[in-house]
């Protein structure tokens, strides 16, 4: 009896200390608050220059600031629709020199000032072919950056382009030459910096616990204005629906990517949570291989004749797709091109869907059913390829069946040929592969993207299919260089349809983003090419706060 | 003195097995299709990677490489997390360890439990329905119980977190008896789905055991001499019926660790499973060969121990070791 009365007094002390210990109160005011990212990736480091990582990516934004950014109309032509950021304004100094002056209120977060050798160190660092930045491409046509005094930045250009200013802020955040310059650049990947970086931007880097979470918190003294919000955590999930399930059960307030219906229509049933539609900046397409593979100096014995891409193309019902597989979530994308870029045009003229036109062109050049095996063939090879798909990701393995089937009905036989990420990597990489359903994410500037994909200057890079239309080059260089915005925009429909007539790909689906908040919040605005780029604005209203929120540490 | 030299030998062993699986991991794995870098990342800027990383040497130079390596107590450098693997190791592996020994207790000293408790009650009723549903969950595939535990009782009900090892804000460390309550909550889900399974497996093999043991001479003997029935379960039935535990026990290591890789995937226990099965799929080769060599090791020593404590158990085996050990040493 004795014993079991200690054993319950035990028991009520235990549950009395956990529940009087911890749980720390306080914050109450306005820029009180914690936000709690579900992410599903990790990023390897938090070095801009290293990493194209999507996360990492959001977290930089928190840390480290570009001179200036584009506004939410992610308008890339000129310099009238850019927010400045570090640079306090900018001028030209005649077509091919611009001069930026820094803002003399910035400072590193070790009390550091921000100066132009900073840019200058950050320009030749992105440029430095050991730190083998995947931006440096983007970079090319900047000849320098100079320093005129400490707070003035000097770019000067090779040529006179449209996207000149786009060229000199988007690609580049700031880096602290006085603690990264020390650092021998073959070391940059795995720098100790990556892992615990001293920024210039809104947040500070708390602390990063491997496979966990990254932790930051808003920089009081932050020269443009306190954060809204206090702190700020991604938290690592591995898979896609436990990060949904995390917000969708209140353990998480943000998942920026729901990316499926059924994810979307999850999120809804959750009280607590408001959903936000916005422009995706991916698409996905699958890709002719146009060289034989694992010899590119022989055409595709399929692929290399247009005629059947063409017919190919043609064969699949786009629009039915996108509808039954994503709903409201998916668009035909006109081209190579995501929702995010400013020259989507769904006028844009494209391969019909024909399944009739499709059976003669293939038929006309000799691929008909001769054995009656219900495979085309000619001169004794069945019309019959391999699909690579990622197997990581359901939605294009779902693709690759729904397109199986609709070659399958004009006589062609796809083999699909599910695969480990890296394995598909390789095979594009290398050229070794028939087809492959590929994605591509976008910057808010279709130049950089169009060119390192379908273009000569992506060989061995990333156009895996080693397109190539001389005349398709052409206009492209013309709708980059074009002075005025109406223009352009017309060079880069006629691109478009000369690149959907040549059919390299068919352009399957590009993705609407829907991210799910939690309703506390206010003020909420996703930046169609960067969700977190404007978090310092979000805030939570003091009778709003819940406990987490509250939390002093 | 036998007995150091039966040690020592299996030491001996046990090193040539860790190295073995090492070799045959590395080869593996460096032979398998894929390469170290993403699906969106430029050719050109792997190619540059692949030679920083000596990954464009052959496999003999990247082999022997790595043997010089790891004599120097170096493990590599991981090409996916940008840091050396020890500091990855470092931090992964006492959360398999957390997770490994709490569905351990889970599967042993449940299902040892049950199997005592329903060989004491033989055909009865309890013995009936335990049976049944030991028999359920056994049959239970961890994949599946996994993503039906987090949707019923994380995402559903709320008692439980959504995947995790701690709460981000309130317990970032566990520095306080708060934070301990806090990751034995996160623990919850993950150690009962690898563990229950095996509960249910050792409770069937126990009670199996158990009854064996029963129809011996010595426990009848016991009885007639009227032994209280709870002394013979303990001291006569159960010591006897140890052996197969603990051969079961030794047995459990590789099956805990490869469970763990899925369990800890799912629910994003940050643990060397979760950091193999990425590291796999990233082709990330120098933390794929040290899970390898930390997996490997374990479970040899799982079973060195299982062995030893056969041996304390068994006073037989000591003598049929003792004179194996003579043979080898005349």
């Amino acid at each position: 009896m004795l014993r079991r009365s200690a054993f319950s007094v035990y028991i009520v002390l235990i549950v009395a200390t956990l529940g009087a210990c911890e749980r720390r109160g306080g914050c109450t005011t306005a820029g009180c608050g914690t936000l709690i990212d579900a992410a599903v990736v990790e990023p390897p480091t938090l070095l801009p220059p290293s990493t194209e990582d999507i996360v990492a990516n959001d977290i930089a934004e928190q840390l480290f600031l570009k001179l200036a950014d584009v506004g939410m109309s992610t308008n890339t032509v000129g310099d009238e629709d850019f927010q400045p950021l570090l640079a306090q304004r900018w001028e030209w100094d005649g077509p091919l020199t611009l001069v930026f002056h820094i803002d003399p209120r910035a400072r590193w977060q070790d009390g550091q000032r921000v100066t132009a050798a900073d840019v200058e160190f950050t320009f030749n660092a992105y440029n430095d072919s050991i730190v083998a930045s995947p931006f440096r491409p983007k970079l090319q046509r900047i000849e320098k950056v100079t320093q005129r005094d400490s707070l003035t930045a000097v770019f000067r250009f090779r040529e006179k382009y449209p996207e000149m200013f786009y060229d000199a802020v988007y690609h580049m955040r700031i880096l602290p030459a006085h603690l990264l310059r020390s650092v021998p650049r073959e070391q940059w990947r795995t720098a100790p910096f990556g892992r615990q970086p001293v920024g210039d931007g809104p947040y500070r880097f708390v602390r990063w616990q491997a496979a966990q979470s990254i932790e930051l918190v808003a920089d009081t003294t932050f020269f443009l204005g306190r954060p809204g919000i206090r702190r700020v955590i991604w938290r690592f999930t591995p898979s896609l629906p436990v990060a949904v399930e995390q917000v969708i059960a209140d353990q998480a307030d943000i998942r920026e990517q729901l990316v499926t219906p059924d994810n979307v229509e999850r999120a809804k049933t959750a009280k607590q949570l408001a959903i936000y539609p916005f422009r995706g900046n991916v698409y996905t397409f699958l890709s002719f291989n146009q060289r034989a593979p694992g010899d590119t100096s022989k055409p595709h014995p399929i692929f290399g004749d247009r005629d059947v891409r063409r017919a190919l193309t043609m064969a699949v019902d786009r629009a039915s797709l996108v509808k039954s597989t994503l709903g409201d979530l998916g668009q035909v994308p006109p081209g190579p091109i995501s929702a995010l870029v400013g020259i989507w045009d769904p006028d844009v003229r494209q391969l019909p869907y024909d399944t009739a036109q499709a059976a003669r062109l293939l038929s006309l050049h000799g691929w008909r059913d001769h054995d009656g095996d219900g495979i085309r063939d000619k001169d004794g090879q069945p019309l019959a390829f391999h699909m690579l798909v990622p197997s990581s990701s359901g939605l294009r393995k779902q693709y690759a069946r729904l397109l199986q089937q609709q070659f399958l009905a004009i006589g062609v036989r796809a083999e699909i040929d599910e695969l480990e990420g890296s394995v598909v990597a390789q095979r594009t990489g290398s050229g070794n592969y028939d087809t492959a359903i590929l994605s591509r994410s976008n910057d808010p500037s279709p130049g950089s993207g169009i060119t390192q994909s379908w273009t000569r200057a992506g060989f061995g890079g990333s156009n895996f299919g080693r397109y190539y239309n001389p005349e398709f080059e052409h206009i492209v260089q013309r709708a980059i260089s074009a002075p005025k915005r109406d223009q352009a925009r017309t060079l880069w429909r006629y691109a478009l349809e000369t690149i959907n007539a040549d059919a390299p790909g068919i352009f399957l689906y590009a993705l609407a983003n829907v991210g799910a908040v939690h309703k506390r919040v206010d003020n909420v605005q996703f930046r169609p090419d960067s969700w977190a780029a404007l978090l310092r604005t979000w805030r939570i209203p003091p009778d709003r706060l819940i406990d987490r929120d509250r939390v002093e540490r | 003195m036998t007995g150091g030299v039966w040690l020592l030998r299996r030491l001996v062993a046990s090193v040539a097995v860790v190295f073995a699986v090492i070799t045959f991991i590395f080869i593996l794995i460096h032979l398998a299709p894929g390469k170290p870098c993403s699906e969106n990342l430029d050719p050109r800027v792997c190619i540059l990677l692949t030679r920083q990383f000596g990954l464009d040497q052959p496999i003999a130079v990247q082999y022997w490489r790595y043997l010089v390596q790891l004599a120097h107590g170096n493990l590599g450098m991981s090409f996916s997390l940008r840091r050396p693997v020890w500091d990855a190791l470092v931090e992964t592996v006492p959360f398999t360890l957390q997770l490994a020994g709490a569905a351990l207790v889970l599967d042993f000293v449940v299902g040892l439990g049950l199997g005592i408790y329903q060989a004491t009650r033989v055909n009865r009723l309890p013995d009936l329905m335990l049976g049944n549903v030991t028999l359920f969950i056994y049959s239970l595939p961890t994949f599946w119980l996994a993503p039906i535990l987090l949707l019923v009782f994380g995402e559903k009900l709320g008692w439980f977190p959504v995947g995790g090892a701690s709460d981000p804000i309130f317990c970032p460390q566990v520095d306080s008896l708060y934070c301990v309550a806090d990751r034995l909550w996160h623990l919850v889900l993950p150690a009962t789905t690898l563990g229950v399974v095996g509960a249910a497996g050792t409770a069937r093999f126990q009670r199996a055991a158990m009854l064996e043991v029963a129809s011996q001479d010595y426990v009848r003997t016991a009885r007639a001499k009227g032994v209280p029935e709870r002394q013979i379960v303990l001291r006569h039935q159960l010591r006897n019926a140890l052996l197969s535990f603990i051969t079961r026990f030794g047995l459990a290591f590789p099956f805990l660790l490869t469970g763990a890789v899925l369990v800890e995937t799912i629910f994003a226990w940050p643990g060397m499973g979760r950091l193999a099965f990425d590291a796999i799929l990233t082709r990330d080769y120098p933390v794929v060969t040290a899970s390898a060599l930390i997996a490997s090791t374990v479970v040899v020593a799982g079973n060195l121990l299982a062995d030893i404590l056969l041996g304390f158990a068994d006073p037989r085996l000591r003598v049929h070791a003792a004179a194996d050990a003579d043979i080898v040493t005349a």
